[in-house]
């Protein structure tokens, strides 16, 4: 199918929602392949390849909203979907009592592309697993293991929009992500640890120094030799150096959905009504942004067609803003933020993150430890949970101890937890490092909306009063 | 088009499908297409939304000899599904061997389907708004503490079929009905959240939810901090037990993990690995519960399995792959979704392992008389924040923090508490169950467990 058709039917759903009573027509159509491999003990386990192609239209009756989605790409398959979109708007819209209406606004006209060198599309699966096996040798040349898993993801394709407004947007997403990870087993121990991160990039990527398959897997074998020497991490609550990973994730999952506007107008986020407000201390700057100077992940529209932007939710500590979608910021005289998402045609757009991260400051890492003095310092996760009162746990899978100004030993795993809005307050400095990165592994969840791309990382940030779990 | 009419539909494409895999030249082939028709609404303190739709795909896999491709495509649309089985065909040819690849499922009688409940295909969107009233019946709406009150209801009905170049060609039915609250309240400089959830496969009445969500969240206001660390006994409500076992258990169940030697239960086979008083069993075929099914999602009929048999560890939890890695018999617990918790989109995910339905034995005493035999305690009425992200699956060591727990102190319940942490060993404290319960009922884990009091967990504020 080639773009002048895919606009033609999708003109044609808003045509139709329109005359049969919606107020507004948003159609779109994504036609995305994703695969990945799963390389376990030199053995590939798994191998897949998955087409996820169809569209989806949202219908908008006095501010309610009403979605329907369709795999058929044909005149039939779009007329039903929009039809039963509309439906469902014009039926909920009595019971509705929280209507978010919104300003017409000039159609957009527009295509974006990443820039990419090396496009996946144009490489073999052997080439992929190449990359691959480099890793696993270079784990094994760095250490005596027993497991070594390496798992390589990508996603690529196109997404296009129009709707009642007469705007038409084509942009292509990409990531592509190797994750490697070890495990030794040796005298009753046991150690595990990985490395690697995904990025909107072609394959290029993995040719930077950084994130070449033999670095990542160099790292993965080394750390995983240094974690069977772990010692307990000291509990209670302390002084923890988060690394862009770390703080990356406790930014995104126990602050950033707090601010996503649909929590906010519901009154179910703590943050609600709290604009200007001093959350944190000065040295707290929190942005969401659709395409950032450091990487991470392209996103240049939402799905509502608003072209995404620079969003400060906290400067200096004060709150500032909100993620909204086009109804939510009409709610509450914002601007739209480019933050309405769905994970694939098959979900109505809602509020999600874009790439979040905490703004870089002045410090070297060097100078942040020194300024720790006795703590943690915390470089991977794995595992944790949130809730809406702003409580965080997250799982320290990679830690050090700092002692005397100085990282010294690796920790066991330990829980890190605390809530968000307590623990802004406590922020005494952030390193002028920064890094993003966007995950084909992973991804955002909520609202039954699972593996959402998005950017996280930052740079790293000393916090205090964090509380450290220990293992037992 | 009735719930027949759709089994017959599922079977048609798949053996058809099956037939392109021999005219594309796939050597050996399974294919595995799912529908789901399904409808949600949900009130989130006023703002409604709604969604309804099909998600209907394929999955694909070739086997070259041992070599495995897979590939998948949204839709029935024969294009689609050709351009999938290539996809898969290539992706085979260009793989290394899987030395544990048994072959697709041969021909198979399919197990029973559970309750199937036709009048869930007369639902829209507009017939279940009119159940949030019910939803909501006797919650106080002026009640100035409740800061928000949401619901959810959403209903589908789905099927899928196997086929296979070996001879299976198979399917199985489902319905379902779900209904949700949540809550949240603010008082006595408190703020506290509450949730419930119901899921069945019919039509259900859901009265009472939204009252005892927002009574569970009041109850809560008002908390003390809980002073200092103590190791105390801890009571786990039938609805949060079942969180504390599967994370527990998470690795030690799986057969995959057996085979890579990963399952630190791997040599405990026939061994003693909880209290004499727990019975495990991972069950496929009573038919109420949703993981119920006449075929797992690889074509074996489902059937029950005794993992824990007072005590002593009897099985794990395999697929085909890694049964015949094993040397032993598939369980039927091949499933196509992500993790232990299944969820994602069917026809995209290759077969992994994952539970059924396992229900713990219920013992004698109620939770009332758990809470009357304890001098001092904690009992456990929502789920912990850092089940399945702080515990170790190797070692059994956890360490979750609880926001919605009550101090008990001599046989009654004292007060709310504010946040403590409560950590521990999953192992140790299975071994040492001080009590088991009779009140296991349905809840939306994996494990469905009667209460448990733990003697020893390590409190602190």
């Amino acid at each position: 199918m080639n773009s002048e058709f895919i606009f033609d039917l999708l003109h044609k759903a808003v045509k139709e929602g329109e005359k049969i009573g919606a107020d507004f027509i948003e159609a779109r159509y994504d036609d995305l392949q994703l695969s990945s491999m799963n390389y376990t003990n030199e053995i590939l386990k798994e191998s897949s390849s998955r087409r996820r192609k169809g569209m989806g239209v949202m219908a908008y009756f006095e501010g309610t909203p009403g979605y329907s989605f369709t795999p058929e790409m044909n005149l039939e398959g779009i007329k039903e979907a929009t039809q039963r979109a509309v439906k469902l708007a014009l039926s909920t819209n009595p019971r509705n009592r929280m209507k978010l209406d919104f300003e017409r606004r000039p159609a957009i006209k527009d295509k974006v592309f990443p820039k990419v060198k090396k496009h996946p599309k144009d490489y073999e699966i052997k080439d992929k697993l190449d990359l691959l096996k480099r890793g696993i040798a270079a784990i094994k040349e760095s250490a005596d293991v027993n497991t070594t898993i390496g798992l390589y993801g990508e996603l690529f394709g196109d997404k296009y929009f129009a709707n009642s407004e007469g705007s038409e947007i084509y942009w292509t997403p990409i990531v592509v992500d190797i994750r490697m990870s070890a495990v030794i087993i040796s005298d009753g121990k046991q150690a595990t640890a990985g490395d690697g991160m995904g990025q909107s990039e072609g394959l290029e990527f993995f040719d930077k120094e950084r994130w070449m398959p033999e670095t990542v897997g160099a790292n993965t074998g080394k750390w995983t030799k240094e974690f069977l020497d772990a010692v307990p991490a000291p509990t209670g609550k302390q002084k923890v150096l988060v690394s862009p990973t770390v703080g990356g994730v406790v930014v995104h999952e126990s602050f950033g959905h707090l601010s996503e506007a649909d929590f906010v107008v519901t009154g179910n986020s703590p943050i609600a009504d709290r604009l200007g407000e001093q959350l944190g201390s000065e040295h707290v700057t929190i942005i969401d942004e659709g395409i950032t100077p450091y990487g991470g992940w392209f996103y240049p529209y939402d799905d509502q067609g608003t072209k995404t932007s620079r969003t400060v939710l906290v400067e200096e500590g004060i709150l500032k803003g909100y993620l909204h979608n086009r109804g939510t910021a009409s709610k509450i005289n914002a601007q739209p933020t480019g933050n309405s998402t769905a994970v694939n045609f098959m979900y109505n757009p809602i509020c999600r993150m874009k790439n979040t991260y905490f703004e870089k400051g002045d410090l070297t890492f060097d100078e942040a430890v020194e300024q720790v003095g006795n703590g943690i310092y915390a470089v991977n996760w794995q595992g944790g949970q949130v809730q809406m009162s702003g409580d965080f746990l997250f799982n320290c899978s990679r830690g050090y101890l700092i002692e005397n100004g100085e990282i010294t030993k690796p920790i066991k795993n330990t829980a890190l937890s605390g809530n968000i809005l307590e623990l802004l307050k406590h922020v005494q400095g952030v390193t002028k490092n920064i890094q993003l990165r966007g995950n084909y592994f992973g991804g955002c969840g909520k609202g039954g909306q699972f593996g959402l791309p998005v950017g996280t990382g930052g740079p790293e940030v000393i916090m205090d009063q964090v509380l450290v779990g220990g293992t037992k | 088009m009735s719930l027949e009419d759709l089994r017959g539909k599922l079977l048609n494409v798949a053996d058809s499908a099956i037939k392109y895999t021999r005219d594309l030249n796939a050597p050996s082939a399974e294919v595995y297409v799912i529908s789901q028709s399904l409808t949600t609404v949900s009130d989130e303190n006023g703002m409604i939304e709604s969604r309804d739709g099909i998600v209907q795909g394929a999955g694909i896999r070739v086997a070259v000899g041992k070599q495995l491709g897979f590939a998948s495509c949204t839709g029935f649309e024969d294009d689609a599904i050709k351009s999938a089985i290539e996809q898969a065909h290539k992706v085979a040819r260009r793989s290394p061997e899987n030395p544990m690849f048994p072959g697709f499922t041969p021909d198979v009688k399919p197990a029973k389907e559970g309750i199937l409940d036709p009048e869930i295909l007369n639902l829209d969107a507009e017939l279940l708004l009119k159940e949030f009233g019910v939803i909501s019946e006797g919650v106080d709406r002026t009640d100035q503490r409740i800061v928000s009150f949401s619901m959810g209801l959403g209903c589908s009905w789905q099927g899928y079929a196997i086929a296979t170049t070996e001879g299976c060609l198979a399917s199985s039915l489902l319905t379902t009905y779900n209904g949700n609250a949540s809550t949240v309240v603010m008082g006595e400089g408190d703020r506290k959240s509450a949730f419930d959830f119901k899921a069945r496969r019919e039509i259900i009445g859901l009265e009472g939810i939204g009252k005892n969500v927002v009574d569970k969240a009041l109850k809560g206001l008002g908390a003390k901090p809980f002073e200092g660390t103590e190791v105390l006994p801890t009571i786990w409500g039938p609805r949060e037990v079942g969180g504390f076992i599967i994370d527990a258990l998470r690795v030690r169940i799986l057969g995959s993990a057996y085979v890579e030697q990963s399952n630190p239960w791997k040599d405990s086979l026939g061994q003693e690995v909880t209290s004499k008083d727990l019975t495990l069993i991972d069950e496929g075929q009573k038919s109420e519960y949703s993981a119920t099914q006449a075929i797992d999602a690889e074509g074996t009929p489902k059937s029950s399995t005794t993992l824990i048999d007072k005590g002593i560890l009897k099985n794990f939890l395999f697929n085909r792959m890694f049964a015949h890695a094993a040397g032993k018999e598939t369980t039927g617990n091949c499933q196509r979704s992500g993790g232990i918790f299944g969820g994602g989109v069917p026809f995209e995910n290759s077969p992994n392992i994952g539970p059924n339905k396992i229900l713990v034995n219920n013992v004698t005493k109620t939770l009332d008389e758990q809470i009357a035999e304890l001098d001092r305690g904690i009992l456990i009425t929502g789920q912990p924040i850092g089940l399945f992200a702080s515990s170790n699956p190797i070692t059994g060591d956890f360490s979750v923090n609880s926001n919605e727990s009550f101090l008990i102190e001599k046989g009654e319940i004292s007060h709310p508490l504010k946040a403590v942490s409560i950590a521990g060993n999953y192992i140790d404290s299975l071994m040492n169950t001080m009590f088991i319960g009779s009140d296991r009922e349905m809840t939306y884990w994996p494990v469905d467990s009667p209460s448990i009091t733990f003697p020893k967990h390590t409190i602190t504020s």
